[in-house]
């Protein structure tokens, strides 16, 4: 971590306004509260929590698909929040995104050639003559046969689709990918050759990653650090294998726990109540509610993220417990 | 779009009868000399003959010219109209729901007004204005039909843009105008196009009735609306000339509508089976009278057999056997394709009428122990035992739940479906199942809609429904998979409460691809690979000790089997290579030997049997694994 980061992100927000309560004050659906975080290069950052815990909003309000607001959002060195609209288009040529459902990522209309020559004519790279051999290079790349080329999605299983969909976020050469849940649809024999796909090309290209899922083996093996969300707030971040195997908030403990496993132990810690509306969060800390550990402090502050070891933060304020 | 040599077969003949009617008039000139505005007063009304095919009109014209010419204003009004409607509506849409913001409120508001008046009579207002004429009509009815065109072109585009494939061309930096173009309309183009020849089909309806009313076409030019009008003075004493024009609206309005009716089957990608999904399969051929000997075993699924109804197509479903005990849970697990929800589909007598039972029973006991085989009972008794001996729960609990009912009427239709008891006393039953399943404040959230729970909350509801009759079976079809992984521990420890709770010994059979979760609450496994159990046993044993090199593939790739593997330290998963075979692309042999570690080349030759172990507790489908017989593979080989 001493490299400059190659994606540095501040306080970022996120709302939705959902309709009005009064004639004149709009009521707002806040999805991310001041969520900072950087990555450096060649790094893989995981992104864990619930559904609700935000972490899709996050990789999309980075790529500029969704609008969001943040103190500072620096890629490469540039500033995102005040970028032209024809830089940003350039600027897509760095990051990238992987999504989940390999069956609604690509359009059932494209021949797999036209879906990756999108990708290069959007950026004018590999005209003319030198086309043919990069389409035929990505999709080796991924392990596909380069005579799919001229197929349609339906004539692929969901891991070659989802091959596919990898080929065509490397197509521009990223420096950095967004990987939206990229292998939870897979089965598993399919998910582990994906996920061997992306170290390798990890390992290739020095490619960062922002590696979201909700499985939490998955982003431990994949990721250098992880990030524990619950609903849009950071819970705790560090070392993928530290806060999996001795986390030291509250809710990663209980999502670990929680994980089905072959190996391990029934020990589940169990949380109560349900995930609260996120338009009605409880005060202090939003975790509280559900937490087993809860005292009536935590009712009153926001519990700031800190460092409970080794670039490990954790925001809790009962460090007593774990 | 399309090139010749894949044209569906479907599409031919409403095609070509829909060319033919659109081509006739225009080969008028070709078909009859006559003119169609010349008057010949004394032979008014004359009856057909060899000349005058259809006979003359009220002013002795000639009404074959009339009707073919007739038909040349009539098409080419409502085709032009069609045409301009459907170009300035989808430019319409197309802004409106890619850009949204105010282009998006241009486009509704505009058709909304234009859609608050009657069609009818915005035409009547407007040839009231500007007088009658082929240029006002198609003027008043592109104006009357792009607001149609807008509208389904916004909710379709509105769908496509949310799709992930545009999210991920924006993601690209592709233009926006080539995103609209190049993506988002040729994925419309489906609907756009079936409501083009809809819209046709109406304004033919449109302008006839206008020039009916004397507002369309100018006499004496024909059109069909003008002879219905010209013709309905004489109706008594000539019948035919009514019958004419009436025919060529009805025939071209079929065609069209033919034409539209299997444009739509052909777009819709899951439209080429049609009707025949909703028929329950039967096997062929009776098989031994149902018998189950140990009173603990609630269901036996023997050698099951299924096969796609096309003949000739290879078995989905090559050999199943489980035996389901009362107070026990069997998993079966296996990768999409394996066949696991198809043989729960079986036992539900739920299989898609695609697909044919061939061999095998399906037994089970029924809650009055009487034992009957599922695949020989007609739909009534299916109807009786299913929800009453066996209940089923699904991976998404809102698409088994109906939205605009509550749960407490949805859940008292579901116990008084099987048991006689007055509303008031089914809704106290509803409120105990759902606080058995786990739900506080069950008086209260019963009367509350599926949308107002979360999924885990709507999941333990549709576990109380299926509970509400006590059945000997429940069936959890990936019960967890939509669901967080806290919500997923709670749901598995509700079932395995109510597993043990229930007084008449519940019968689990949970079908799952995650290992993990069947760890934690299976008794037995079953490990489906590509239509056939390939290894069964306890789950301990299993899982702990797999004979078969799919299972122990399985568990390998698994990254919480690894937990000191880190892929930055290039650690890589051990992971099975190649994906796993279609039914028609089944490996001879052994049907995992093209992925298997271990294969060897008596492999290819031998379809391994499920060798029982010693003591019988388990079984493995593999020549190489300890159970099978030795001299197997040599015996055989050698035969082959």
């Amino acid at each position: 971590m001493t490299a400059a980061p190659l994606l540095d992100v501040r306080n970022l927000k996120k709302s939705y306004s959902i309709g009005r309560s009064g004639l004149f004050s709009k009521r707002s659906l806040k999805v991310l509260h001041d969520v900072s975080f950087s990555v450096a290069p060649g790094e893989v950052l995981g992104l864990v929590g619930e559904s609700g815990s935000g972490k899709s909003t996050i990789g999309r309000a980075i790529l500029r698909l969704i609008e969001s607001q943040s103190d500072v959002m620096r890629f490469d060195g540039q500033d995102l929040n005040s970028i032209s609209p024809v830089r940003m288009r350039s600027l897509r040529k760095q990051m990238q995104i992987i999504f989940q459902d390999p069956y609604a990522s690509l359009d059932p209309r494209k021949t797999i050639r036209a879906v990756l020559s999108e990708a290069l004519d959007a950026h004018g790279l590999h005209k003319g003559a030198a086309r043919v051999p990069r389409l035929i290079e990505l999709v080796t790349l991924v392990g596909l046969d380069p005579s799919f080329l001229d197929r349609r999605p339906h004539e692929f299983s969901g891991g070659q689709r989802q091959r596919i969909g990898i080929a065509r976020a490397l197509a521009v050469e990223p420096s950095f990918i967004v990987c939206d849940e990229a292998v939870s649809a897979l089965d598993v024999s399919i998910q582990a050759q994906v996920l061997n796909l992306l170290a390798d090309l990890r390992a290739k290209t020095g490619v960062s990653l922002m590696f979201i899922s909700h499985d939490l083996s998955v982003v431990r093996y994949i990721s250098d650090r992880v990030m524990v969300l619950y609903l849009g707030r950071v819970m705790e971040v560090g070392p993928a294998d530290q806060v999996h195997f001795s986390p030291k908030h509250p809710y990663t403990a209980a999502l670990v726990s929680a994980e089905p496993s072959l190996h391990r132990e029934n020990r589940r810690i169990r949380l109560t109540g349900e995930i609260p509306s996120p338009l009605v969060l409880p005060s202090g800390c939003i975790f509280r509610s559900r937490c087993p550990y809860a005292q009536p402090a935590c009712a009153e502050t926001v519990p700031p993220l800190q460092t409970v070891g080794d670039q490990h933060q954790s925001a809790c304020l009962r460090t007593d417990i774990l | 779009m399309m090139s010749v040599r894949n044209f569906p077969k479907r599409m031919i003949l409403p095609s070509l009868f829909l060319a033919a009617l659109i081509i006739i008039p225009f080969a008028a000139p070709l078909i009859t000399a006559d003119d169609p505005v010349k008057i010949a007063v004394r032979y008014r009304l004359a009856a057909p003959d060899l000349e005058h095919w259809l006979g003359r009109d009220e002013f002795g014209r000639d009404r074959l010219a009339r009707v073919l010419y007739g038909g040349q204003v009539s098409l080419t009004v409502a085709f032009v109209a069609t045409t301009i409607a459907c170009i300035i509506g989808t430019l319409f849409g197309l802004v409106g729901a890619y850009f949204r913001g105010p282009s998006e409120f241009v486009t509704s508001r505009l058709s909304d007004i234009v859609l608050c008046f009657p069609p009818i009579l915005l035409a009547l207002l407007v040839v009231t204005l500007f007088g009658p004429g082929s240029v006002t009509l198609v003027a008043v009815l592109s104006v009357l039909y792009f607001p149609t065109f807008a509208r389904i072109t916004f909710s379709e585009a509105l769908r496509v843009t949310s799709l992930d494939f545009v999210e991920a061309s924006r993601a690209l930096g592709t233009p926006s105008y080539r995103i609209v173009l190049g993506t988002v309309l040729p994925n419309i183009a489906g609907p756009l196009s079936v409501q083009y020849s809809l819209t046709a089909a109406a304004a033919i309806t449109i302008e006839s009735g206008l020039s009916f009313l004397g507002l369309g076409v100018v006499p004496p030019a024909p059109s069909w609306g003008q002879m219905i009008r010209g013709a309905r003075q004489f109706m008594n004493q000539d019948p035919l000339g009514i019958m004419i024009p009436c025919a060529a609206l009805v025939l071209t309005i079929y065609a069209i509508n033919f034409f539209c009716d299997r444009l739509r089957d052909t777009l819709d990608p899951k439209g080429t089976s049609g009707s025949s999904m909703d028929e329950v399969s039967k096997p062929k051929s009776r098989a031994n009278a149902p018998t189950i000997k140990d009173p603990d075993v609630v269901a036996v699924i023997n050698n099951l057999r299924l096969e796609t109804a096309h003949f000739g197509t290879p078995a989905v479903i090559e050999d199943v056997s489980l035996t389901l005990r009362a107070n026990q849970c069997t998993a079966l697990v296996g990768e999409s394709g394996s066949g696991k929800s198809l043989s729960s589909l079986a036992l539900m007598g739920l299989l898609p009428g695609a697909i044919r039972q061939v061999g095998g029973t399906l037994q089970l006991r029924r809650k009055s122990d009487e034992v009957v085989d599922l695949g020989f009972l007609d739909a009534r008794r299916l109807e009786d035992i299913r929800g009453n001996d066996i209940a089923m729960i699904f991976q998404e609990p809102m698409t088994s739940l109906n939205p605009i009912h509550k749960i407490s009427d949805q859940m008292i239709e579901a116990i008084t479906a099987h048991r006689p008891m007055s509303k008031s006393d089914a809704r106290a039953h509803a409120i105990a199942l759902l606080k058995r399943v786990g739900m506080n404040d069950a008086e209260r959230r019963i009367d509350s809609y599926p949308d107002q729970m979360s999924g885990g909350m709507r999941q333990r509801v549709m576990i109380g429904m299926a509970l509400s009759c006590e059945p000997r079976l429940l069936i959890a079809d990936e019960p967890t998979t939509a669901l967080d992984v806290t919500i997923q521990a709670e749901i598995i420890e509700l079932l395995q409460t109510l597993r043990q709770d229930q007084g008449n010994g519940l019968s689990l059979l949970f079908i799952s691809h995650n290992l993990g979760v069947v760890a934690d609450i299976a008794d037995r496994v079953a490990v489906m690979y590509s239509g056939l159990i390939v290894e069964e046993g306890p789950a301990a044993q299993i899982l702990r000790d797999p004979h078969h090199p799919y299972t122990r593939a399985l568990i390998e790739s698994m990254p919480s089997s690894h937990e000191e593997l880190n892929s930055a330290r290039g650690d890589r998963l051990p992971a099975i290579s190649g994906t796993p075979p279609l039914p028609s692309a089944r490996p001879s042999g052994c049907t995992f030997r093209d992925r298997c570690p271990i294969a060897l080349p008596a492999c290819a030759h031998i379809r391994p049997a499920l060798y029982p172990s010693a003591d019988g507790e388990r079984a493995v489908r593999c020549l190489r694994a300890p159970e099978a017989p030795a001299g197997v593979m040599n015996h055989q080989t050698e035969a082959a």
